[in-house]
């Protein structure tokens, strides 16, 4: 129950829904009492044939008014306890995503995506159970159960409502003796389920491999064989399942028995009325939901409390990447300088950057090559700070790259990633991503900088033609230049290509830079690249290896100088002309 | 994501129908589990009509007979009890019967896919295939179990009721017949009304974790270009619209669901007490028949919450069902063969003539191409990526059915040949060797029984693969999981090879592996490869040119034509394409600044 506590800064948000939910169910809960109560004084006065048209009439309206009354109240509960439960799911799901946003690349690496997805979809819906379903059930078979032992016992019999309540804790007993063994079944069923969706998937990721060998029956008779696992273990469940209906039915005739017979014996007595007995008997099928919900509130509670707790623990989560105290809002311009003694990633212990020093003036081009792996990227993250430098610095203009607000810093730089992302929206919005309010024309110049506004131009919906996961596909190529047109649009300051035009061909490559290099004067650009064609012409190339600067120069000297550079040049010019067909 | 498409009232009902047509071989099992609901929806109508004897006949007129009052409570105990029992084997029948029918279904999906053409599974996610064998059958599943069972109980009960009525008082039961086109009618309110906005919630839902997930995997490209805050936005917009369809929701089924149902129980126990009350004014009632009117109206209406509640999972089990069917009703299946009369391949001579092929049916991958490999010798296929190399071996291995040119193999068509001969005779090994869950020998075996260990050991010990299986923890009966991922590239290279062994093929197809392998498994793989190809024909796919230099023919691919094709010698000696790629594969500088230049 210690869930209630840790949501009760929830419950206090919402006083007044759950106060007045509560209130309603409990008044619920007493009008309930009002039919069988109602059936009993018919029954009597029919009896004794003392019933009057006036009698009849009245006791209608009563039965008539209690049940409008709870319809509407019942209505009214919903809407306040339910209702809230469906906010507080959506609180914390804003929660979470506010909570996203802040976390830098470091967190992601550590977490998977799937995992939390899980988290804000699976948690959340068990939280916000526990605060409606459990909050209900809670409530609901503690009054139902309370008020209808009272009313029994008051107004029928105290001795005849303990009698017949003797069974029913064995029933309390026996199905949340089922639960445990269910839960334990349903676990292995779900298990076995499991492992024929692997086995599924391997099968659908082998196909080829089955076909080649011709094993596509033994392969069926293998999901025959696996699928058969399946059945079994859910008839286990199936079993233990089935036995909740005829022991609740089996007990509540206990129940209804003794309380007939022994009810009976009263009546003959003359200690109670038939009607009385009838009563009786009808408040007993009241009774039924209150024991069962009680077992089912357990679970509920015991999953919102697990779920919960892992929420808050991803809440608790803290921000790394973070501005100093009393920063302006100076934007970042000037000449960038690196200096970085060792820089290793959190978690890890190799650094993957070793003494890397060079200057890049203002409106220069900067081009770094390496192998995959040689630290080119890193060298990029550091500086739109995804991660903070372990050892050493990035001077910006005249200040530390830390010195400067994140926001105020990243406005300086368009940034190109590797992995051309777009998201599922149109394409003209993705372009203009940094801010959906620019005019068209803006979008289109961007586009054409990036050599693909004729692209986009021949697609049906041109612009608005939507993107992404659940929009067309787009060859890579396409998607690197919209992305690139993304980062040019807000005109950086700094503009990074991180191997941002692996995927056009040589001439769309070259009329992507001589247009940047005319629209981007006195601008920055950083350039990284497998294609050394992409950086021929930087003012500085450096080339990268195992964390460390090898080699440094233009195209020229580095040619001269014949090491890594040279070698690396020769052999793509040679690829190219393969690709060509050797002419 | 995948959409949820509407159905219209009629195909959801062909769907119902094609489902239900599962339970045709379980005639047997149903009669059996009908019977037995038969007998327990008795034991329930019979029970409060024992109460009414009791109270009429013995209680009101205050004779307590011992005799027959015990007959009476231990026929009524009697009934419950065996109700009791019947009831479970009723449930549990239902679910194995739902179990089982999921079974057959499955297992029809599976062969399905099985025997669906390689190109059904380019143009569909591996992911949704999944789905469409596990996850849409479960979701019937649920429908056979929950909903089926929960109608077919309730309509029996009700049913039951009903007649109990009848049987009591006809009067009484014409009047409480009245409430059944209301149910009925509020049932279909709730039903168009509950999946509208179900489904607009379902939709919202769907939305808002499309867009969770987007922004997760773009988290990068929003902080870098700041757009936290316009997201954050966004996303409380859609949360926002999800919030209220959900409320929207709750309104409905707190107006329509179990409030309502409730409502109407009362109006018919207004009913009831009115009937017997005005009845009692001119004659006289039996109390028994009142209470047992009211029993069997309290039993009445819960059987109603109960398909209420279950109209969704209807819903879900139907769309499920849809594409269920979709994919069992694809066509295009694995290129057929055409076998008048069965040959056996011999000895292995393959030709390829005039053959040309297209995937799309646009763009030809492969253009004429012709070419003989004689019994015993080795083809190599280079060239670049995109180049036809691995469309020749998916027609050779026949994974794609293709229409102009012809392959041969001992000059019978392809087709000639029967599956079981060709994948029997033909030995392919991928570039990527997929390795399954199972033992390491089961991946040798590969489900083929008639390999003994001592032939998998063989084909291991042929390939060298021997060596490192036997330093594995148990040797041969090492488990394999996640693909083989425990094993470097290269061990499972040899893996495969052995698998190929096992199988002591006429035809070998080398797809070579382009990742790097180990230097240390390096070396036992060429020696492998060697060992494989003697006495074999083989076509090669050739990434490193230094593997193929002894292949009797080596055929340079562009663009899906031939451009070059001989000896290693004479291709060097050409000075063209392969020339080029030679170079680039083993120049030094110099040698490369000279062609460059």
């Amino acid at each position: 129950m210690k869930i209630f506590l840790d949501l009760k800064w929830f419950f206090q948000q919402e006083k007044k829904a759950y106060i007045s939910g509560v209130f309603l169910l409990l008044v619920v809960a007493m009008l309930q009492l009002v039919p069988p109560k109602v059936i009993g004084i018919i029954a009597d006065e029919i009896k004794e044939g003392t019933l009057t048209k006036g009698i009849l009439i009245q006791w209608i309206l009563v039965l008539a008014g209690a049940g409008i009354g709870m319809y509407t109240l019942r209505y009214y509960w919903r809407i306040m306890i339910f209702g809230s439960a469906v906010k507080l799911s959506k609180q914390l799901r804003n929660s979470l995503y506010q909570h996203f946003t802040t976390m830098s690349p470091a967190f992601y690496q550590k977490r998977r995506i799937g995992d939390l997805m899980a988290h804000a979809t699976n948690d959340l819906s068990a939280i916000q159970q526990t605060a409606g379903a459990g909050v209900l059930t809670l409530v609901d078979s503690l009054s139902t159960g309370g008020f209808v032992i009272l009313a029994m016992a008051f107004t029928v019999s105290w001795k005849l409502t303990l009698i017949c309540l003797i069974p029913m804790p064995v029933m309390v007993f026996l199905t949340s003796w089922f639960g445990t063994m269910l839960h334990r079944t349903f676990h292995k069923a779900q298990e076995a389920f499991s492992d024929l969706n692997d086995k599924t998937q391997e099968s659908i990721t082998g196909i080829k491999v089955i076909k080649t060998f011709g094993q596509e029956k033994e392969d069926i008779e293998d999901f025959r064989r696996q699928s058969e696992d399946v059945v079994q273990k859910n008839i286990v469940v199936a079993k233990i399942d089935s036995l909740y209906d005829p022991t609740i039915s089996i007990i509540v005739s206990i129940s209804f028995f003794l309380s007939i017979a022994i009810g009976a014996k009263y009546v003959i007595n003359g200690d109670l009325t038939i009607g009385q007995l009838i009563s009786f008997t009808t408040y007993l099928g009241l009774l039924i939901w209150p024991m069962l919900a009680f077992g089912w509130l357990f679970n509920i509670v015991e999953r919102g409390r697990a779920s919960y707790d892992r929420v808050a623990a991803l809440l608790a989560e803290k921000v790394d990447i973070e501005d100093k105290e009393g920063l302006t809002d100076e934007v970042p311009s000037g000449d960038i300088q690196y200096n970085i003694e060792e820089f290793t990633y959190p978690g890890e212990n190799e650094p993957v950057l070793r003494d890397t020093h060079f200057e890049l003036m203002q409106g220069e081009t900067l081009g770094i090559v390496g192998k995959t792996g040689s630290g080119k990227t890193t060298l990029l993250k550091l500086l739109i700070r995804e991660f903070d430098i372990t050892k050493g610095q990035i001077m910006f203009g005249d200040k530390n790259i830390r010195d400067y607000k994140l926001e105020k810093l990243r406005e300086a730089i368009g940034y190109v990633p590797q992995d051309h992302f777009l998201f599922s929206a149109t394409i003209a919005e993705n372009i203009a991503f940094t801010d959906p309010t620019v005019p068209f024309s803006q979008v289109e110049n961007a586009a054409r900088l990036a050599n693909i506004h004729d692209d986009i131009t021949q697609f049906t919906d041109g612009y608005k033609t939507v993107v992404g996961e659940r929009g067309v596909s787009l060859s890579g190529g396409q998607k690197q230049r919209i992305s690139i047109s993304r980062a040019l649009l807000m005109n950086p300051e700094v503009l990074i290509l991180d191997d941002s035009l692996s995927a056009v061909d040589a001439k769309t490559e070259e009329a992507i830079l001589s247009a940047l290099k005319a629209n981007r004067e006195g601008k920055t650009t950083i350039i990284t690249s497998h294609r050394l064609s992409a950086i021929q012409h930087a003012n500085l190339i450096i080339v990268m290896d195992e964390g460390r600067i090898t080699e440094r120069g233009t195209h020229e000297e580095l040619m001269f100088a014949g090491g890594w550079y040279k070698e690396m040049y020769l052999r793509q010019q040679l690829e190219e002309l393969v690709e060509h067909g050797g002419h | 994501m995948e959409k949820t498409e509407m159905l219209t009232e009629k195909e959801q009902r062909k769907i119902l129908f094609r489902l239900l047509s599962y339970t045709k071989p379980y005639k047997k099992d149903i009669i059996l589990a009908f019977t037995f609901l038969l007998i327990t929806t008795l034991g329930d109508i019979v029970g409060p009509y024992l109460v009414k004897i009791f109270i009429d006949d013995y209680l009101t007129p205050g004779n307590l007979a011992y005799k027959p009052l015990l007959m009476l409570g231990i026929a009524y105990m009697g009934i419950q009890v065996v109700k009791m029992f019947i009831l479970y084997f009723q449930l549990v029948k239902f679910q194995e019967l739902a179990l089982f029918i999921i079974q057959r279904l499955r297992i029809d999906v599976f062969s399905k896919v099985q025997a669906l053409g390689l190109k059904y599974f380019d143009r569909t996610p591996a992911g949704s295939i999944v789905s469409r064998v596990t996850n849409d059958t479960e979701a019937i599943k649920d429908m056979f179990v929950t909903v089926l069972a929960t109608f077919i109980q309730s309509g029996f009960l009700l049913t039951g009721i009903l007649i109990a009525m009848f049987i009591l008082n006809v009067k009484m039961a014409l009047l409480c017949v009245v409430f059944v086109p209301i149910i009925i009618l509020v049932m279909a309110m709730y039903r168009k009304y509950s999946s509208k906005y179900y489904l607009g919630m379902r939709e919202r839902l769907s939305q808002m974790n499309a867009k969770l997930s987007e922004s997760l995997m773009g988290m990068s490209i929003i902080q870098v270009f700041r757009q936290e805050r316009r997201l954050r936005n966004e996303f409380e917009d859609i949360n926002n619209q999800h919030y209220d369809a959900g409320m929207k929701n709750i309104k409905i089924d707190g107006l329509l669901l179990r409030p309502a149902i409730d409502l109407i129980y009362t109006f018919g126990l207004i009913m009831v007490l009115s009937y017997f009350g005005i009845t009692s004014f001119t004659a006289s009632v039996q109390i028994g028949v009142l209470y047992a009117f009211i029993n069997y109206l309290d039993r009445f209406f819960e059987p109603v919450n109960q398909m209420m509640m279950r109209l969704s999972l209807f819903q879900q089990a139907i769309v499920a069902g849809s594409r269920v069917f979709k994919l069992l009703d694809d066509t295009s299946l694995a290129p057929a063969q055409i076998v008048d009369q069965p040959v056996q391949i011999g000895q292995g001579k393959i030709e390829f003539q005039n053959l040309s092929f297209s995937y799309d049916g646009k763009r030809d991958v492969l253009k004429n191409i012709s070419f003989t490999a004689n019994p015993g010798e080795t083809v190599a296929l280079v060239g670049h990526t995109g180049s036809g190399k691995s469309s020749i071996i998916n027609l050779l291995m026949r994974f794609y059915e293709f229409e102009r040119g012809k392959i041969l193999i001992d000059g019978v068509p392809i087709q000639g040949y029967s599956k079981d001969e060709l994948r029997e005779k033909m030995g392919l090994v991928l570039q990527d060797p997929f390795l399954f869950y199972g033992t390491v020998k089961d991946n040798i075996r590969l489900h083929d029984e008639s390999i003994t260990d001592e032939e998998v050991k063989e084909a291991a010990r042929f390939v060298q693969a021997d060596a490192f299986i036997e330093k594995l923890e148990d040797s041969y009966e090492h488990k394999v999981v996640e693909r083989g991922s425990t094993f470097s590239s290269g061990q499972r290279q040899l893996i495969a090879f052995a698998r190929t062994m096992a199988a002591n093929p006429k035809i070998l197809v080398l797809d070579e592996a382009t990742a790097n392998i180990d230097t240390e498994t390096e070396e036992a793989i060429q020696t492998a490869l060697e060992k494989m190809r003697r006495g074999r024909t083989t076509i090669a796919i050739a990434h490193r040119l230094s593997t193929i230099q002894d292949a009797d023919l080596i055929l340079v691919l562009h663009h899906g034509e031939i451009v070059e094709r001989g000896t290693h010698q004479e291709l060097l000696a050409l000075r063209g394409l392969y020339h080029k790629m030679f170079l680039l594969q083993n120049g030094s500088v110099e040698r490369l600044e000279d062609v460059v230049n």
